[in-house]
């Protein structure tokens, strides 16, 4: 298994070493239930080092890269953040990303590990400006309502400039590090990437100051979950399409991208199935390969399934056909058929993340 | 930290024998730490009858799902109805609150057969790796 540079610190703070897409990273310090609640009610780090960044640099280099993404690229202005995904050909979707503009040429780019080699081969293919700088980059986040302050208090002290999907380039202590106020925990939060030979202090003063506690995948996972966003190579690969997995709003239809041809073929076609939100009546949980079955015939599937900590009973994410997808439906899922119900996302509403 | 006095099963059940010809059963303390926190447990009906092996039972956690088999047969004489509302008591103390069943009608050749302590760690040490 690969490690991040913040490995030697996961195991001397007792982190449970799990595989994640060949990478050993903790799923959990304390507990996820404890690091759950304190993420939503104090702030904590997870290392998210693992994750894929690029940087594109020019006109003619961002013109290419903005043929590979579904969003549009052009309309992000400096300073901000989108959400976006790469296809293959037939409209699959490759994985999930967030492109960052931090000055007029210059882009940031974010992609998760599962799928990094393909979409690295895939930026960097025929574009001289665009760089894979994954291997030297440690990604940080923070992650809850003191996170900006904790920053400020760590001499990063952009972080107050920063609103909700903005980015910029600042430093910590001299050495240049790109922040951006993002996340996938729903609460006010901050990612923070850096070399890879200052990520250990980086980690260290930051866990050093009150209230923050480290965070593990497991946590990461209920969190998103409770805020309905999707996990690359779980709730989404190549077998489905931005259609699908509730990506349509950004599928900017009025320019070329990789898969576009496919994927309007699809849209017209219609009768694909749609990414739901789930839940159940008790503290059961629907898990990730579940059936889901209505008045007994099976009709979809679970893509995602956890117990949620702030909600009390069991949350997940399922394939269901358009006709059943809207809120208040009566599903069953699993061997045991557990009762569930379709709702409208997010599960959990209270987050911080734009405070 | 495993009581001497019961007997464990490769899926990581406990038994021990208490007064009488009553049986409590509950998960060890390596299988509470491998689900991690728990979140839900599903314990049978009183006056259910299981076989050894049968699955009468079910314990989720935030990662994992898991059946709960009767280490020996007999018939469910108590429940722990504590763990519907607290089933955090399974991490916290799996050998004690976080009991899940009482058992009678065993029999003690079945019970006699499991794992006791010295053979149950020695097992554990096997799946260390």
């Amino acid at each position: 298994m690969r490690q991040t540079p913040l490995h030697g610190e996961h195991l001397a703070l007792g982190g449970k070493v799990v595989d994640f897409h060949g990478w050993a990273l903790p799923v959990q310090f304390e507990g996820i239930l404890q690091e759950h609640a304190h993420t939503r009610t104090q702030a904590a780090l997870f290392d998210c080092s693992h994750m894929g960044e690029f940087t594109v640099c020019g006109a003619d280099a961002i013109e290419r890269y903005e043929k590979l993404l579904i969003t549009d690229v052009k309309t992000v202005k400096v300073g901000r953040g989108k959400y976006g995904a790469f296809l293959n050909d037939d409209g699959g979707i490759i994985d999930d990303v967030i492109t960052m503009r931090l000055a007029e040429d210059d882009l940031y780019i974010v992609t998760n590990a599962g799928a990094l080699d393909e979409v690295s081969a895939s930026i960097t293919h025929n574009n001289p400006g665009a760089r894979d700088i994954s291997d030297e980059t440690a990604k940080i986040d923070i992650q809850g309502p003191m996170a900006r302050d904790i920053l400020i208090q760590a001499g990063v002290t952009d972080a107050a400039k920063l609103k909700y999907y903005e980015a910029m380039r600042s430093s910590w202590k001299g050495t240049p590090i790109v922040l951006s106020r993002t996340g996938y925990t729903g609460e006010l939060g901050f990612e923070l990437f850096m070399p890879n030979e200052i990520a250990v202090d980086m980690w260290r003063d930051l866990l050093g100051r009150t209230p923050v506690k480290p965070a593990g995948l497991g946590a990461r996972d209920t969190l998103r979950t409770e805020i309905g966003m999707g996990l690359s190579g779980q709730d989404f690969d190549t077998s489905r399409t931005p259609l699908e997995a509730r990506m349509g709003p950004f599928i900017a239809w009025n320019k070329e991208f990789r898969g576009k041809a496919a994927l309007a073929r699809k849209r017209d076609t219609g009768g694909f199935p749609v990414l739901t939100g789930i839940r159940t009546f008790d503290r059961r949980s629907p898990r990730h390969a579940f059936e889901v079955k209505h008045n007994g015939a099976v009709v979809g599937v679970v893509s995602s399934g956890t117990f949620g900590p702030s909600m009390g009973y069991g949350i997940g994410l399922a394939y269901v056909p358009q006709n059943l997808a809207a809120p208040g439906t009566k599903l069953t899922a699993g061997p045991k058929d557990l009762d569930i119900e379709t709702v409208e996302l997010p599960f959990y509403k209270d987050g911080t993340c734009r405070r | 930290m495993h009581p001497d006095s019961c007997r464990y099963t490769k899926e990581h059940e406990w038994v021990c024998s208490e007064s009488g010809d009553v049986y409590t059963v509950g998960i060890t303390a390596y299988a509470a730490e491998q689900l991690g926190d728990v979140t839900y447990v599903e314990v049978p009906q009183p006056g259910k009858k299981a076989k050894q092996g049968d699955a009468v039972g079910s314990v989720e956690s935030v990662k994992a799902a898991s059946d709960v088999y009767a280490p020996v047969g007999g018939m469910v004489y108590e429940v722990n109805e504590a763990l519907e509302a607290m089933p955090e008591l399974v991490n916290q103390d799996p050998f004690g609150e976080g009991w899940f069943f009482k058992l009678e009608n065993v029999k003690t050749s079945e019970f006699n057969a499991l794992m006791d302590v010295k053979a149950y760690e020695a097992y554990l040490a096997t799946l260390e790796h």
